[in-house]
């Protein structure tokens, strides 16, 4: 056990993924020398050399495409992209490639990578190092799609998408890379893809969460006394349904915080899934709170991603309908 | 006896009967898809010989990344003709199971990868595929076959680009057909194709892809180059595209001021020509190789026609490796009718 944040427990976990599987090959830009632009991928170029934690040059659709023609080949690469807002020129390759490769060969082939990038705001970044493309992905049949949102989360989803043998995007609330820290076993261990958390009991509502936003309801609630389960997706494709059904039967009020854009994000797919399962059991309209629908901005980042206030308002409404 | 060079007699023969045998699988599609019973086809009249050279000259341990345009590069490796039309009519013998237009192989135990719609996007695939020999010390190069239209993607660059700052064994193969649909080579690019690994530090080489002495010879190079570890090389070889860009495709549109019979630039015939001259083969012999790939083709169409298609729920295996409860609640609700 080890008291850890959440850039340490994804660097040791990839240092032993590696250390027992050389068919996992570490790619992306800075992630050698450099270690990473967040350092998560620190020290693996000391430990196993240039053939298998490779400096790539500067191509995203490259990287990308690159690690799927090692993955359909017997290897298993771990590939970075430094932003996901910089990885839509691999977007094709992830769409029509990599997601389809099984399907389209009936299977004979298939692509067991791990596509590692650090996504959302609250770090300064401006349009193009804030933005949370999840739904990008998760509209997609053949990837899977997952979010950690502490250390210990990271360390066991990065270990079960490792174990799949289909391609894995692992999206990193880089906001929460340094600002928590918590017990990490040492023995790996795994976290089971598709399995949300329930993170706190509670009788009045249910709020639906995941990522960057977990830290920002837990403590919502917690400082307002709110009588709320919250529960913490960790997998958004394939997500968990029936945790989010019991959710809403269980409450009958039901609250989605994530930090993308409200149109078409996660919270939509959510509350239709509750809708088509559940519906007799609402007791108030499920409402979202969620980036706004605009690009996201620099000098005024703190308006665009969720807070107490808007939360708070959120649980409000709904316990007053 | 030889031909020219290492091209024995034998060789070349063998060489002309699965060119037509290519030649009649291909004109047997188009008409097959005229009668409904084959989706779509794109031809690959004109090709021929480029491609079976770069069969001949690749070894089954080679991995080829092939395009949608390459039916003689099946034929020539072996891929039996059942195979393809398995694959062209989506039945349940098809390896794909139905998932793919007709032309986008998967021939795994052939060393074939996957064909993809998007031009150019299997081009980096190639890259992280070598890597993946090299590193597990696998024997063979990758081989890799697209049109003139790929050299403009981003991908096509990308590709070469990475090749070669890794020195990896993969050779680029632009079948130039003159054509991007409706697009003529010179729109396409202002450079030559050959020309575009320079900035890469890729050699390139032109080669007459409807001369099948002349590419062998031009493709030995590139071979032996990859093949001592150079790194990457890209060849362009010229050919025509004798027909339309697909069967949804109409070229009397844009190629009005063409005459588009192709005949001088038909690689079967300038075989033919060529084996007749050394008198290698004779005109009877022409004749009942013509006559005996219609009838193998022929056969084997209407013995695969009676394949029936796939089981309709299997449409949701094999996008993941265990289906997720998503697709299982799909397959349940789907009565299996539209």
């Amino acid at each position: 056990m080890a008291l850890i944040n959440m850039v340490q427990s994804l660097n040791k976990t990839l240092e032993e993924l590696m250390g027992k599987d050389e068919r996992v090959i570490v790619l992306g830009e800075d992630v050698g020398r450099d270690g990473g632009v967040f350092r998560v991928t620190d020290n693996l170029l000391n430990k196993y050399g240039d053939e298998r934690v490779i400096d790539t040059p500067l191509n995203e659709l490259a990287i990308v495409g690159m690690a799927a023609g090692m993955a359909m080949y017997g290897l298993k690469p771990i590939a970075e992209v430094q932003f996901q807002d910089y990885i839509f020129p691999a977007f094709d390759q992830i769409v029509n490639n990599i997601a389809k490769m099984r399907y389209r060969t009936g299977g004979r082939f298939n692509v067991p990578l791990i596509l590692r990038t650090p996504y959302g705001g609250g770090v300064r970044g401006g349009l193009y190092h804030s933005q949370s493309g999840e739904s990008y992905f998760v509209h997609t049949a053949g990837l899977t799609v997952v979010t950690p949102s502490n250390p210990f989360d990271a360390r066991g989803l990065l270990v079960s998408a490792y174990k799949k043998n289909d391609p894995v995007i692992f999206l990193e609330p880089k906001r929460l890379y340094r600002s928590i820290k918590a017990e990490v076993p040492d023995d790996m261990f795994e976290v089971d893809i598709g399995k949300a958390a329930k993170l706190k009991e509670g009788d009045d509502l249910s709020i639906i969460t995941y990522g960057s936003m977990v830290p920002t309801v837990m403590t919502t609630v917690e400082k307002n006394n709110v009588n709320a389960e919250v529960i913490d997706l960790r997998t958004l494709l394939p997500m968990d349904v029936d945790a989010i059904v019991q959710a809403a039967k269980k409450t009958g009020r039901v609250i989605v915080v994530h930090e993308a854009p409200r149109t078409l994000g996660v919270g939509a797919e959510i509350s239709a899934l509750i809708a088509e399962r559940a519906i007799d059991s609402l007791l108030a309209p499920i409402l979202r709170v969620t980036g706004y629908d605009i690009p996201f901005p620099y000098t005024h980042e703190e308006l665009y991603l969720p807070g107490e206030k808007r939360i708070m308002s959120a649980v409000n409404r709904v316990l007053a309908y | 006896m030889a031909i020219a060079g290492n091209l024995s007699n034998e060789q070349a023969i063998q060489a002309y009967k699965n060119a037509v045998i290519a030649r009649t699988l291909d004109i047997k599609i188009i008409s097959a898809q005229r009668q409904g019973i084959i989706g779509f086809h794109v031809p690959a009249q004109g090709q021929e010989m480029i491609q079976i050279a770069i069969a001949m000259m690749a070894d089954n341990d080679d991995l080829i990344f092939a395009y949608y345009r390459d039916l003689a590069l099946y034929i020539q490796r072996g891929v039996p003709l059942s195979l393809i039309f398995d694959q062209m009519l989506g039945n349940s013998n098809d390896l794909q199971k139905g998932r793919q237009m007709p032309d986008h192989f998967s021939f795994k135990e052939f060393n074939f990868s996957s064909v993809q719609s998007p031009v150019g996007s299997h081009l980096p695939l190639t890259v992280g595929a070598a890597y993946a020999r090299r590193y597990t010390k696998k024997k063979g190069i990758v081989i890799t076959t697209f049109g003139d239209g790929a050299t403009s993607t981003s991908d096509f660059h990308a590709a070469l680009h990475m090749a070669s700052v890794f020195n990896l064994p993969v050779l680029f193969i632009c079948e130039n057909n003159g054509w991007a649909i409706s697009v003529p080579t010179s729109k396409q690019t202002k450079a030559e194709i050959y020309k575009k690994g320079t900035a890469y530090g890729i050699p390139g080489k032109r080669v007459d892809g409807n001369d099948l002495i002349a590419s062998l010879a031009g493709l030995q190079e590139a071979f032996d180059y990859v093949r001592a570890g150079k790194g990457p090389y890209l060849v362009e070889a010229l050919t025509y595209r004798m027909g339309p860009h697909s069967t949804s495709d109409d070229p009397k549109k844009y190629r009005v001021d063409e005459i588009t019979d192709g005949s001088e630039n038909d690689p079967i015939r300038r075989l033919e020509n060529l084996m007749l001259k050394m008198g290698v083969i004779d005109s009877s012999f022409i004749q009942s190789t013509k006559a005996s790939a219609k009838e193998e083709v022929d056969k084997m169409l209407e013995e695969r026609m009676s394949i029936p298609p796939p089981e309709s729920s299997s449409i949701f295996d094999d996008v993941y490796e265990e289906p997720s409860w998503i697709q299982e609640e799909e397959r349940r609700d789907s009565d299996g009718s539209d």
